[in-house]
């Protein structure tokens, strides 16, 4: 196999990949949450939905990438769907409401998927030039997952120019710390909240599609997930979008540690990270309740 | 008599804040291009006024026009875009933006020659060009009312809703937010409608006013020329 230095590159580079796609996940539920205080419990099964989607796509014998374009839009077309339909009728209501909606939202998605996909794993076929491994310092590093981080550095460096440099973005940063006054300019916040619920929706979608040859395909992976990016918002502070990038790197770094050296506990060791974090910050690492 | 447009008429208005009935049918109007001031003690209603009339807290009851048009339930939104811009008392600069992302956000295309621009506003105010990278929030109080309102003047608007702009400032930074508003709104050809507990501030800028008391009703009408021969009325409504 390898040396020393090759299983730290291996480490490095799987815990990147891992919180790589957790920053993703979590980035969109927090930008939902940021804008609208709601809670989306169906975001990881929209996660899923997105993998599913993606494998669907490829097996129909669409190309990979085309499929990773193509599977967010239809899990934004979702969200829109549900934003119309079950969320923006509840708007002045309280967060508990939109909080119960997901949470039967994930439960309809969930048995949704079970019954077009069924129960057994599925594999998104990937490219032949991402199927080889790569030597990298002592180590040969599947190619399939160098794309993956690469498409992460990506996905991350649109959003932040979409943020900071486009007239929507620097309304969805304004209204996510003074919406109010975002509307006395002119904004009808309803668009506000429902281009954040859609983004917030593709970014699931997309994760999930990347995170397809990552693990296997199956019904768990939108729960698990959907508690992985709990973690890494709570961690990061609810609203913060600079928390949540340290605090998924740190909980991929923790949870890729924790399962090379004792696999049976990497949750509990994250769980235990949390624990921690909260009990010297209670509002996360950067929780301001705001969003930049 | 001349016959004057009015562009903001309000009737009868009854608006609650909670279970707290603030304003108790109250009714008021402004002539465009003119400059009209809110004056009443601290808790009379007059930010509650501004917030109905925008749209923030819609009144229970009564009426309100704006350029004609029944604006009464409407939302701030579409309120903002009959020409209406909004100066609240926390100025409400946005953090994380910075001072030109807080002005690009508002601007709004005006018709003829001198419309403002972004380019405009770093004119006139040097203090915000010198900082157009630097993050709103960390401007000072003085620096952040000037940005309030290159914000509402940014948007070419008809009308300037301004709640207390002296607030927090010292009395030179008052003198400057003072000149500020009359050369570009009350000169400008901008209808405003000012609320201030100082009132010596809004005898300088505006020409007419409404003399507010605690139950959110208005006791008076009188130009500025009125208030400054009867000295006395103001004492009566702003002495605590």
């Amino acid at each position: 196999m390898s040396g020393t230095l090759g299983i730290i590159v291996d480490i490095t580079l799987n815990s990147l990949v891992l919180g790589g796609v957790f920053l993703i996940v979590a980035i969109g539920l927090n930008i939902i949450y940021g804008l609208s205080r709601i809670m989306n419990m169906a975001h990881g099964a929209l996660y899923a939905v997105g993998a599913y989607i993606g494998f669907s796509l490829v097996a129909s014998g669409l190309n990979f990438f085309a499929a990773l374009l193509i599977a967010p839009l239809i899990v934004g077309v979702i969200g829109l769907i549900i934003e119309r339909t079950i969320i923006a009728p509840m708007r002045k209501r309280s967060m508990a409401y939109t909080l119960i909606l997901t949470y039967g939202l994930m439960f309809f998605l969930d048995g949704s998927i079970k019954y077009i996909w069924g129960n057994k794993p599925r594999f998104i076929e990937l490219p032949e030039f991402m199927q080889g491994t790569l030597p990298i310092l002592g180590t040969d590093y599947p190619v399939f997952r160098l794309v993956t981080l690469l498409l992460i550095i990506l996905i991350m460096g649109a959003l932040m120019l979409f943020l900071n440099k486009t007239k929507i973005g620097i309304i969805l940063r304004a209204s996510s710390t003074i919406p109010e006054m975002v509307s006395c300019l002119g904004v009808n916040m309803s668009y506000v909240h429902m281009g954040a619920f859609v983004l917030g929706c593709v970014m699931a979608g997309l994760a999930g599609i990347i995170a397809g040859p990552l693990t296997t395909i199956d019904p768990l992976m939108g729960g698990e997930m959907l508690i992985s990016s709990f973690v890494v918002i709570v961690i990061g502070g609810l609203g913060s979008l600079r928390g949540a990038v340290i605090a998924a790197l740190l909980v991929g770094g923790v949870q890729t540690l924790a399962e090379f050296f004792i696999t049976d506990l990497a949750m509990v060791i994250v769980y235990i990270l949390m624990a921690v974090i909260l009990a010297f910050m209670p509002r996360g690492l950067l929780g301001e309740g705001k969003f930049e | 008599m001349e016959k004057r447009h009015k562009i903001l008429e309000i009737e009868n208005m009854q608006t609650y804040y909670g279970d707290s009935h603030v304003i108790q049918g109250l009714s008021m109007h402004v002539y465009e291009q003119e400059a009209v001031s809110i004056i009443g003690r601290n808790g009379a209603g007059k930010t509650t006024t501004l917030r109905s009339i925008m749209g923030l807290t819609p009144p229970r009851s009564g009426n309100i026009f704006i350029d004609g048009r029944q604006t009464t339930r409407w939302q701030p939104h579409k309120i903002s875009r009959l020409g209406v811009a909004y100066v609240p008392a926390e100025r409400h600069i946005f953090p994380g933006l910075s001072v030109e992302e807080n002005l690009r956000l508002a601007a709004r295309p005006g018709s003829g020659e001198d419309a403002w621009t972004f380019e405009k506003v770093c004119e006139h105010f040097p203090v915000l060009a010198d900082r157009s990278h630097q993050d709103g929030a960390t401007l000072s109080g003085g620096q952040q009312q000037t940005l309030a309102i290159g914000r509402a003047l940014i948007s070419n608007p008809r009308i300037i809703i301004m709640d207390e702009p002296s607030q927090g400032l010292s009395p030179i930074l008052v003198q400057t937010i003072t000149d500020v508003v009359l050369k570009f709104c009350v000169q400008s050809g901008i209808t405003l409608l000012i609320v201030e507990q100082n009132y010596q501030m809004a005898l300088k800028v505006a020409s007419r006013h409404y003399l507010m008391d605690t139950r959110g009703e208005i006791v008076n009408n009188m130009t500025t020329r009125q208030l400054e021969d009867n000295p006395e009325i103001i004492q009566a409504h702003l002495s605590v």
